[in-house]
């Protein structure tokens, strides 16, 4: 395989774990939480665009809708959950109660969906263009234009007007935002929600690329935690770079040395860049930002 | 008149123990009124629960109107957009935030019927803070921080405003001019609830006197006739001075 083909796959590669990992970098930056079950609903996104295409005969726009909407709901219910525990931003019972979350919702889709694993197909894998020899698929080009889009979008969205001083408010400090007229419970239930929303709009667009089964989602997390924390906690454009620079470093690892030890690699790498430069890659290292 | 804030009841506790009990309280409007007592008396505790905002979890028991509205029921933000504005102790601002964006962040609140105080009004009142518009909060002193958190109190529109010790940390120079400030806002739609350690210092402002010592009112009355209180004396030093 040639050196544009690692690199268009590594940049794909990228692209696509920018866009699994944004949600989490919301959810960090705006609320101080983390959502172990992250992985988990990327999984039941996945599913739930499978189910929409294949059983139900769907467009795949249409089932991606459907994954946004499943995703957006779940991330509703958890957050209703745990409402009191955020408040009192008690990571340690937050953790371990997404973590339940998601175990309860591996055990719901395999109940729902069985468990033989499952192929996405979109119309979109089937468009292949050719560039200097190397190949790429419709569907990937279409999630790095999506990434682009939403990083894109949400940056600027964070960092201009009402919405981005909100969010830094409650960063900051939720109490005093409180005093400031801002409803914070809102706040959190739009995080959560968008958070849900987000990583299942990644399933959507990932998935067809690999088989979904049950028990995806657990390297997602993995991935997602080493995004955000390279990319500086609760940095946007720091997690975009983050993601496109793992995703380039783990193609061409596994392309040149072996495909076998390109997370153990990309692991080495995190330690390596938090040793050397603590705040990652984040641009301005703001929160939300 | 109906007084712009009134409390009936107002009873708060923490893990069971009673930290105030106010029967009654009241603002008319156009009032400056001082909550004074020494440390622990329940000063901010009484004002954190006309808002309902803690960063502890109290017990809140009791009816707060604002306006005549009752607002016992309703979150801090709610109560907020109702008119009630608190400015915690320490001046609380965002840290991270320029002082142009902690004021706009403040902006007036959709579909509120009172008038805010305009940037050009806040940059009148603290000539100070037009000076340093585009530092982070964190870079300004303790008395710019002050008056920035009056002032970012003051944009919400508020009709009553609850000031916790705004004399904390200031050199006494500043703290006459921070209460001298305070003093000219008050007028027939904003009146003022003043907690103060500085008794001197408040007494010189405010119409009216609340006396606290744990958590009761033990006198009220208007400031001429409560300035020589010896109860408020006793108060503050432990000991009868009649």
């Amino acid at each position: 395989m040639n050196l544009l083909q690692h690199l268009i796959n590594g940049l794909i590669l990228g692209h696509a774990y920018a866009l699994v990992a944004i949600g989490w970098t919301v959810l960090l930056g705006v609320a101080r939480l983390v959502n172990f079950g992250h992985g988990q609903i990327y999984m039941l996104g996945a599913f739930v665009t499978w189910w929409a295409v294949a059983r139900l005969g769907l467009p795949y726009p249409v089932a991606i809708g459907f994954a946004i909407g499943a995703g957006l709901l779940l991330g509703l219910i958890m957050q209703a959950a745990m409402l009191r525990l955020t408040f009192e931003q008690d990571l340690v019972s937050i953790m371990i109660v997404t973590l339940g979350f998601g175990h309860v919702m591996r055990g719901v889709a395999g109940l729902v969906f069985g468990g033989n694993p499952q192929v996405l197909e979109t119309p979109l894998s089937y468009v292949d263009f050719e560039l200097g020899g190397a190949w790429i698929t419709g569907q990937d080009v279409m999630i790095v234009v999506v990434a682009i889009a939403v990083f894109a979008l949400l940056r600027f969205g964070l960092e201009r007007g009402a919405l981005g001083r909100t969010a830094r408010m409650v960063a900051e400090d939720p109490k005093l935002a409180q005093l400031a007229g801002i409803d914070v419970r809102r706040v959190y239930f739009s995080v959560f929600a968008f958070e849900g929303a987000a990583v299942a709009l990644a399933a959507a667009l990932v998935a067809p690329r690999t088989p979904i089964l049950t028990n995806i989602g657990f390297e997602e997390v993995i991935i997602t935690f080493v995004v955000v924390v390279l990319g500086g906690i609760g940095s946007v454009g720091g997690s975009y770079v983050a993601g496109v620079a793992l995703g380039m470093f783990t193609a061409l690892f596994g392309g040149f040395v072996s495909p076998a030890y390109a997370s153990t690699a990309a692991f080495g790498l995190l330690i390596l860049v938090l040793v050397l430069r603590p705040g990652g890659f984040a641009l301005g290292a703001r929160a939300g930002r | 008149m109906t007084p712009l804030l009134e409390a009936r009841n107002l009873r708060v506790a923490y893990a069971g123990h009673r930290a105030l009990e106010v029967p009654h309280l009241q603002l008319a409007p156009g009032e400056l009124v001082g909550v004074v007592g020494a440390n622990g008396a329940g000063k901010s505790t009484l004002v954190n629960a006309l808002l309902g905002w803690s960063r502890g979890h109290p017990r809140v028991d009791g009816q707060v109107f604002v306006r005549g509205e009752d607002v016992s029921g309703m979150a801090t933000h709610a109560r907020v957009a109702r008119g009630l504005s608190l400015v915690p102790e320490g001046g609380a601002v965002f840290m991270r935030l320029t002082v142009e964006e902690n004021l706009a962040a403040a902006g007036p609140l959709d579909g509120s019927d009172r008038p805010a105080h305009s940037l050009d009004e806040i940059y009148a009142l603290f000539p100070r803070l037009k000076e340093r518009l585009h530092h982070l909060a964190s870079a300004l002193s303790g008395g710019e921080r002050q008056m920035l958190a009056i002032a970012r109190a003051l944009r919400l529109g508020p009709s009553v405003l609850l000031l916790d010790e705004p004399s904390i940390g200031l050199a006494p120079k500043l703290v006459t001019e921070v209460l001298r400030q305070v003093r000219s806002l008050v007028g027939p739609k904003l009146s003022v609830l003043l907690v103060e350690q500085n008794l001197r210092a408040a007494i010189e402002v405010v119409d009216r006197l609340v006396l606290l010592e744990r958590g009761r009112i033990l006198a009220e009355g208007p400031v001429a006739a409560m300035r020589d209180d010896p109860r408020i004396l006793q108060a503050y030093l432990g000991e009868a001075v009649a």
